[in-house]
């Protein structure tokens, strides 16, 4: 058996597949943008080669604002893992623990994760809308006229405006994963604890919680890997304006590809952006190993 | 040895004969252009591409429109992996000059000497370069100050005021009267430079602002921060609409036409929409921005120039018979171009123009007492330039910066 | 006495108790309101005309059903053409996912070798790639294997970004297989492949629920390389389709509405039949994942 496991063209046939795959439109690619970043190049004409300038000017330059892109992206990962995912924990506990209604609160939760992003993206345009959005039209219906803004419009409130659904879409998803993990801990487990007098949180956070931690780092992962990638949404609502206020890696990835013709400073940031989700996702899973030692 | 060259040259000759003789003899060629159905210049398209191919049976044409943003996208990728289209839409000046500096571009020298005297060599200027002309313009356009006729009688103006003075004063009245001046979309920048770029002209005169485009001139100028200065008080006075800021530009345009501005400054090309949409009837008319500081400008100096251009890709398989097609194509798009408003003719009129709507026949006595044009900031810089460019005059209508701000970092940043 | 005083604890306890749940319940329905508003609006906004949208009846049901709009939607552009152009896409992606997927995962798991921890490692790292970081090599690469304009073109970069997610999904999966199958298998004189074939394909259908369901929202919302890669309109994805619509209809929220209802509510329907079984699927893949 080991030895008809352990044959040699058969371990590499059934890995080709996904090799081919996995190198050929992955690794190659990321490479070749490696190896692009270290040249000033419109794309078309002639690449020179300037070492490292690219990237020093991505880090000194005020006007291209990466930091600020950066630290936008990094404020909105920082909103997913201290708001959004203790929102997504609370609902997974009220809904593990087997509730009246949780089957319809489950799949309605789910739903915005099942439309398509450039769908959610029209969607919250309209809402938005100054003189039509549902949201300036209710605040108005109310009285709060004083309320009603130019919400993607204005440097103040766009950040906020394009991270609301943002985060709203993907509770469903961390909720579901980490109601997965919840409906998974042992009954007798709960019971025990249960017996012994524990409260419904004290259950919660001594029982629930330390088991579905494998969940919450693939969660935690997520959802900083997810934020620092985020586009899709960021580029229909607002493509990084008003005045570069809701700007990230990606959108400033696609402005320095598209609009300016700098094909090397734009592969500069698909490196960085890579380097920092590898980071980012080493560094949780060693906080995760550290906790459990 | 020079027998067996001979041979091979006359075996490759017979075989290419064989197989183009065989082959097909039609011409693929496929075009990319931005005119969707949305487009004001979809239905001249439409016109165009059926009265040419119809004249041209040896050609086999397919084409895509695409949306203006995803447009340049697509066009840069297909330059840098060399797929581009046979024929492809470009705008002038820089746009079109990064792949012709590539080496992307086919050289139309040839193919336009069957023309000679239908096209004006100032018309071809925006896509000459050393001399070589790469670009088949099809119509220009300037910046029109378009008014909404209907709600400036209701509020006492018979006619655009001529002065800005006047103008200024008829902005203040409306203002009172609770009608919003101006609409600018924010959310695409280069809508504000169609204000922008006005006021600096009729304050600064053309030429400065055509040697600032150019770079023959530092952007450190003061006449250049006062007029900057000037754009940012109509703003901060609240003449323009505060929702602009979140709109696009087709939104923008929608709001005008539903009666919420008195006035929209946009490029010429509108008068086909305006001219064509019933409820508007009459109600449009279209001026030139009045002059600021008569010392230095003066009534006829213009933002615009032929800058809608198709051009022809050095990698087409036939690109005698492309270029030929294409600049069929570019003068017939002209021609129905015109006759729709979509802009004015680049190629010489031989035909009945008098179908013409009235605000292009506007447009056209305008131009015809033109004395300078400044092409469009945007298109006459390199993109990147362009795009700090277009930064700096968002933040100038964000009133993030005033006039100094702008004109010391634009010299800081461009030179 | 003693009995009165736990009495009494006890109905403050249960009013306590009540009024906490009352509430959860508040605040569960409240979220659940918020997630199906927009929907809701949605889906009015697509049956009304722009004085209703824009002032009359906002938030209500529509006075006239305006069907008219949907037949505006799908008249320009073609919405059922990018639909079904979404729906091979998705189809052609799962499959090949799927099935690289499980082999590497294979090999991975009961192949006996060398690097096999390494490489394993190295396709979890594909699980944080931002897919347009490599636009234009890809696009190069598309170019020179005459893919672009292709469902291939986008059917094998969308398999690539999701080959990580399922390889995870696939390898807990897998794990939770008995080796004692192999080996029984083994005796019974089939090889590495029959086992493959005959043993552990059929048993890794439930994984391919879950592969399936992570591949398509993957594979169905993605906008960056489906405008790209695809420049025929023949061929365009439902986002990019409805990018465009959006852009045509700017000021004319109805048709619009009627778009995004098309490109959203055959999934939704989908998944209201299928709710239990795909959330089964999605809890088992991410427990073990």
């Amino acid at each position: 058996m080991k030895k008809m496991y352990s044959n040699k063209l058969n371990i590499f046939l059934f890995l080709v597949p996904g090799l081919i795959l996995f190198v050929g439109v992955l690794v190659a690619p990321i490479i070749a943008s490696g190896y692009f970043s270290f040249f000033d190049w419109n794309g078309i004409g002639e690449k020179v080669f300037i070492g490292f300038k690219n990237y020093k000017e991505l880090f000194t330059s005020k006007p291209i604002g990466f930091l600020r892109a950066l630290k936008n992206s990094l404020l909105l990962a920082g909103l997913s893992v201290c708001i959004q995912l203790p929102f997504c924990l609370w609902l997974a506990l009220k809904l593990g623990k087997g509730i009246k209604g949780e089957r319809f609160f489950l799949s309605v939760y789910f739903m915005p994760v099942l439309i398509s992003t450039v769908v959610i993206g029209q969607l919250w345009l309209k809402i938005y809308n100054p003189d039509y959005g549902i949201l300036n039209v209710l605040l108005r219906a109310v009285g709060l006229d004083s309320w009603a803004k130019i919400w993607l419009g204005t440097k103040e409130t766009a950040l906020g405006a394009v991270f609301i659904p943002t985060l709203w879409q993907y509770v469903g998803y961390h909720m579901l994963l980490m109601y997965a993990g919840i409906k998974s801990v042992p009954k007798d487990l709960r019971e025990a604890a249960m017996l012994d007098g524990a409260t419904d949180s004290q259950v919660n956070w001594f029982i629930v919680i330390p088991y579905i931690k494998p969940v919450l780092r693939v969660s935690v992962i997520f959802a900083i890997t997810g934020s620092l990638k985020s586009f899709d949404l960021i580029y229909v609502l607002t493509n990084g304006g008003p005045l570069h206020s809701t700007e990230v890696p990606s959108t400033l990835m696609i402005n320095m590809l598209f609009l300016r013709n700098r094909y090397g400073m734009g592969s500069t940031i698909a490196v960085l952006l890579i380097f920092l989700c590898f980071g980012f996702a080493l560094l949780v899973g060693l906080i995760f190993k550290e906790e459990e030692d | 040895m020079k027998k067996t060259l001979a041979i091979l040259l006359t075996l490759c000759m017979v075989l290419s004969l064989g197989v183009a003789a065989f082959a097909e003899d039609k011409t693929d060629i496929t075009m990319w252009c931005i005119a969707t159905e949305s487009d004001s210049n979809r239905a001249s398209y439409e016109k165009a591409i059926a009265e040419v191919t119809a004249a041209h049976p040896e050609v086999n044409f397919t084409w895509e429109a695409f949306e203006n943003q995803s447009y340049k996208e697509k066009i840069k990728m297909a330059a840098s992996a060399d797929e581009m289209p046979d024929i492809f839409f470009t705008w002038a000046c820089a746009f079109l000059g990064d792949f012709v500096d590539a080496g992307r571009v086919y050289c139309l020298d040839d193919a336009y000497k069957a023309y000679e005297g239908q096209l004006s060599e100032a018309m071809m200027g925006n896509t000459t370069y050393d001399g070589k002309h790469y670009g088949v313009p099809t119509t220009m356009n300037i910046v029109g100050l378009f008014a909404n006729m209907e709600i400036l009688k209701a509020n006492g103006y018979d006619e655009v005021p001529g002065t800005y003075e006047e103008f200024i004063a008829c902005c203040d009245t409306l203002k009172a009267n609770g009608v919003i001046p101006f609409g600018c979309s924010g959310k695409e920048t280069w809508c504000v430079t169609e204000y922008l770029e006005s006021i600096i002209e009729k304050s600064c005169g053309a030429q400065i602002l055509n040697d600032i485009f150019a770079g023959r001139a530092t952007w450190a100028n003061d006449d250049v921060a006062a007029a900057v200065d000037t754009f940012q008080s109509l703003v901060n006075n609240e003449y323009f609409d505060p929702a602009g800021i979140a709109l696009s530009n087709d939104e923008v345009k929608a709001n005008f036409m539903a009666g919420k501005y008195a006035f929209y400054m946009n490029g010429t090309w509108n008068c086909a929409d305006f001219a064509a949409n019933p409820d508007l009837k009459g109600k449009v008319q279209v001026a030139e921005f009045p002059v600021i500081n008569a010392d230095k400008a003066t009534l006829g100096q213009l933002i615009g120039g032929p800058s809608d251009t198709l051009a022809v890709a050095a990698s087409a398989n036939n690109p005698e018979v492309t270029a030929n097609f294409c600049i069929d194509l570019g003068k017939a798009i002209c021609h129905f171009g015109y006759l729709d408003g979509c802009g004015l003719p680049a190629w010489n009129v031989d035909y009945d123009a008098s179908s013409v709507n009235e605000l292009t026949q506007t447009v056209a006595d305008i131009c015809a007492n033109a004395n300078a044009y400044v092409l469009f900031g945007d298109t006459a810089m390199s993109a990147n330039t362009a795009n700090t460019y277009l930064d700096y005059v968002a933040m100038v209508y964000g009133c993030e910066v005033n006039g100094a701000d702008f004109v010391a970092g634009l010299a800081a940043d461009i030179g | 006495m003693g009995q009165t005083l736990n009495d009494r604890n006890l109905s403050a306890k249960v009013r306590r108790y009540k009024a906490q749940n009352a509430a959860i319940y508040t605040a569960l329905i409240i979220w659940a309101v918020i997630n199906i508003f927009p929907i809701y609006w949605m889906f009015t906004f697509s049956l009304k005309d722009n004085t209703e949208i824009f002032g009359a009846n906002v938030a209500g049901l529509p006075q006239h059903w305006l069907w008219s709009n949907y037949s505006r939607a799908l008249a320009t552009g073609q919405m059922g053409r990018y639909f079904l152009n979404s729906l091979i896409i998705a189809v052609a992606t799962i499959i090949i996912t799927l099935l690289a997927a499980v082999m590497a995962t294979y090999a991975l798991t009961r192949l006996v070798w060398k690097r096999r921890k390494t490489i394993n490692k190295m396709f979890m790292l594909g699980l944080t790639i931002p897919i347009h970081a490599a636009l234009l090599p890809i696009y190069i690469t598309l170019s020179r294997t005459k893919m672009l304009n292709t469902y291939l073109g986008l059917i094998i970069p969308y398999s690539a970004f999701s080959l990580s997610m399922a390889i995870l999904v696939c390898t807990s999966f897998m794990n939770d297989l008995p080796r004692e199958l192999d080996e029984a298998a083994c005796i019974d004189g089939c090889g590495t492949w029959g086992i493959f074939f005959k043993i552990i394909l059929p048993l890794m259908k439930p994984a391919t629920a879950t592969v399936g369901i992570y591949t398509f929202l993957q594979c169905w919302n993605e906008l960056m390389f489906a405008n790209i890669f695809m420049s025929k309109d023949a061929l365009k994805t439902l986002p990019v389709g409805i990018q465009a619509l959006a852009g045509q209809y700017t000021t004319d929220w109805g048709p619009i509405g009627a778009a995004l209802v098309v490109a959203t509510f055959p999934t939704l329907l989908v998944y209201v039949f299928l709710s239990r079984k795909i959330q089964e699927s999605f809890i088992a893949g991410a427990v073990k994942g």
